[in-house]
């Protein structure tokens, strides 16, 4: 990381931290791993398919806990806390998963109106037009009363959004926002996104690996491979790393390119 | 196309294997047994493969060669591969590039090692979902608990929704049943006993058995088949699709917003539909009795009311709050119990169907056993 970097961090409230972490369902997946977020950053988790990024992402959402070391959310560990203070820490926080995991029977309204509903004592008509600001927020003026099903991705993922930043998050977790979204629906999330930052002042760590996205919204960026952190930085530092996987991530060189194979031959 | 006719020469401690022919989808499997066994042999230390007169290689044939080599690699042996054609280096990019990592599958377990270790398995996976089990178990109590005292609030409608689906939904099918069942049995009674001439005993036998046994029994099955199973199917859909690991990061206890509702629901509607279902079936059987034993309905009426007591109702109804709860519990625990693709929903619903059944005729048998125990001992 570099000192400007670093400097610039020190100054703010840190409001993630993961301190010595292993992640893993029965083996770890990522070991040793220390990283920390800021207020007010944007702050992207790449790495390839299948490094554990999803996966810590369980850890420090609460869902997976850790095989080894501490999750501190706003200052308090995570997984020290009894159900029900978990809960209301995890309300300070919000999440857009990967599948958008919208509830299938529900309208859009009610779905980003069901943390109001219930977690505060809001009557129906402030409910309503609070859903009806962050649906316009996130582009989906109008929509209130479509189902998920019949919505294209590009749109779930932004209500999933707007469900996740409902209660007004200080920090916000998303699984691979535009993950299988054409170039200009990609787009559009990366803005709502920055939109997010600009409006609520929201904190930002978004798992991705789309080198788009990254470039467009990152201040900063942790790459996991081999079990662990592999390089921590600004994107122009990662990007003109001289370790070859990063260096290889950011500029898209193939890992095993053809005819690597053929040990056998002699 | 016929195998290909390989043959194998032995020099020193290497086994030379001339190649003929294709090595395709269809001789790859006569091949890799003759290979295979040429490698198992001790005083082979080295395999030698000649290509001179092979043909074409395909994926098949490419698996084969990928398969020996980290055979032989896993056993400090070596293979060689000689006079080989471009096409054969060619295809050969597609074999994997590493063959130090032998993944765990390959190496082959006896017979009694994949047995115990499948059992070990097995009995590791119950004893985590006989301890997942409890805890939801627990933890819904905990949350019926904080509603109770006011401290957490249901789902606004939810109990309503899972009333209706489950309930209003089932009383047509559970009737239906119920008064065929009914009827079938005062036709079967009718025959029986009227050659005893005890034919007006029909209305004390499907009385008690309507109450006690038939329709509760009955009752749970259907409801496990209809609710149960629905049950699972949702809530697995929904964590396959990753919405109730939204609600609790959204800070909204799963068990309270989910299974409390549908505990709630099913805990009135087994009863419910169990006493529709009482009735119903004692007028199908009513119904048939009038009409072949000429035995009035009011008789028919009157020996039930002077046969079937309270306590008999109690038991009957009891046993469905019983199934109820099993079939309650039982669908919630696979339901969340899934995960991954939709396949696991599918063996979700499977699951439920035959464990509450399961369990719905052990407690029947057990409450049997009770009763009689009381009335006679």
């Amino acid at each position: 990381m570099s000192p400007r970097t670093s400097n610039r961090m020190s100054d703010r409230e840190i409001l993630l931290e993961c301190r010595d972490l292993a992640i893993g369902y029965d083996k770890p997946i990522l070991e040793h791993i220390n990283l920390t977020i800021a207020r007010g950053e944007i702050v992207a988790l790449l790495g390839g398919s299948g490094c554990g990024k999803s996966t810590l992402l369980r850890t420090i959402i609460g869902l997976l806990p850790p095989l080894a070391g501490e999750v501190i959310v706003f200052g308090q560990s995570m997984y020290e806390l009894a159900p029900e203070d978990r809960s209301r820490l995890l309300r300070r926080t919000g999440t857009a998963f990967q599948q958008d995991a919208l509830f299938g029977s529900m309208t859009l309204e009610d779905n980003i109106a069901l943390p109001l509903r219930e977690l505060t004592k809001l009557p129906q008509s402030i409910i309503c037009e609070m859903v009806r600001m962050r649906l316009a927020l996130v582009g989906l003026p109008g929509m209130e009363h479509r189902m998920p099903t019949a919505m294209s991705g590009g749109q779930r993922k932004r209500a999933a959004l707007a469900r996740a930043s409902i209660l007004d998050p200080e920090l916000v977790f998303c699984d691979e926002p535009s993950a299988g979204l054409d170039p200009v629906v990609a787009a559009g999330i990366d803005e709502t996104l920055l939109r997010f930052r600009a409006a609520l002042g929201v904190t930002l760590a978004v798992v991705t690996h789309e080198l788009e996205s990254i470039k467009t919204i990152a201040d900063r960026a942790v790459m996991f491979a081999h079990g662990g952190i592999q390089a921590e930085g600004s994107i122009d530092e990662l990007a003109h790393s001289d370790d070859p996987e990063v260096f290889g991530f950011f500029h898209r060189v193939a890992d095993h390119p053809a005819g690597a194979g053929a040990t056998a031959a002699t | 196309m016929p195998p290909s006719p390989t043959t194998i020469r032995r020099d020193g401690r290497s086994a030379i294997v001339h190649l003929h022919g294709d090595l395709v989808v269809q001789t790859a499997r006569v091949v890799h047994a003759k290979l295979r066994a040429t490698i198992r042999r001790r005083n082979v230390r080295t395999l030698v493969l000649d290509f001179s007169y092979a043909g074409r290689i395909d994926s098949a044939g490419l698996a084969v060669l990928s398969l020996i080599h980290r055979q032989l690699a896993q056993s400090g042996k070596q293979v060689e591969l000689v006079n080989m054609a471009d096409q054969h280096r060619a295809a050969l990019v597609l074999l994997p590039d590493d063959g130090a990592r032998i993944p765990e599958a390959v190496i082959e377990l006896g017979t009694l090692d994949a047995l115990l270790e499948r059992l070990g398995t097995g009995l590791l996976e119950l004893r985590a979902s006989m301890v997942a089990f409890a805890r939801l178990v627990a933890e819904t109590v905990h949350q019926l608990a904080r509603i109770v005292t006011r401290r957490a609030r249901l789902p606004a409608g939810a109990v309503r929704h899972h009333l209706e689906v489950m309930g209003v939904e089932g009383i047509f099918i559970v009737s239906l049943l119920s008064f065929l069942t009914g009827m079938t049995m005062a036709f079967q009674g009718a025959v029986q006993l009227q050659r005893f001439g005890a034919g007006v005993f029909v209305a004390d036998m499907i009385g008690m058995s309507m109450v006690r046994e038939l329709v509760p029994l009955m009752t749970a099955v259907i409801i496990t088949g209809r609710t149960g199973a629905a049950i699972a199917a949702e809530l697995g859909t929904m964590q396959v699709r990753s919405e109730i690991d939204a609600l609790s990061t959204m800070g909204i206890n799963p068990v309270r917003f989910l299974i409390v509702p549908r505990f709630l629901a099913i805990t009135v509607i087994g009863p419910a539909l169990t006493l529709i279902g009482i009735f119903v079936g004692i007028l199908g059987g009513m119904l048939v009795a009038s009409a072949t034993l000429d035995l009035p309905a009011v008789t028919f009426w009157a020996r039930i009311v002077d046969r079937v007591v309270l306590l008999d109702f109690m038991h009957g109804l009891g046993k469905s709050l019983v199934f109820s709860w099993i079939i309650g519990f039982t669908a919630s625990h696979m339901g969340l119990r899934a995960g991954g693709d939709a396949s696991s929903v599918g063996t979700a619903t499977t699951k439920t169907v035959v464990t509450s059944v399961f369990f719905i005729i052990l407690v029947d048998a057990i409450f049997a056993t009770i009763t009689t125990f009381m009335r006679h001992g």
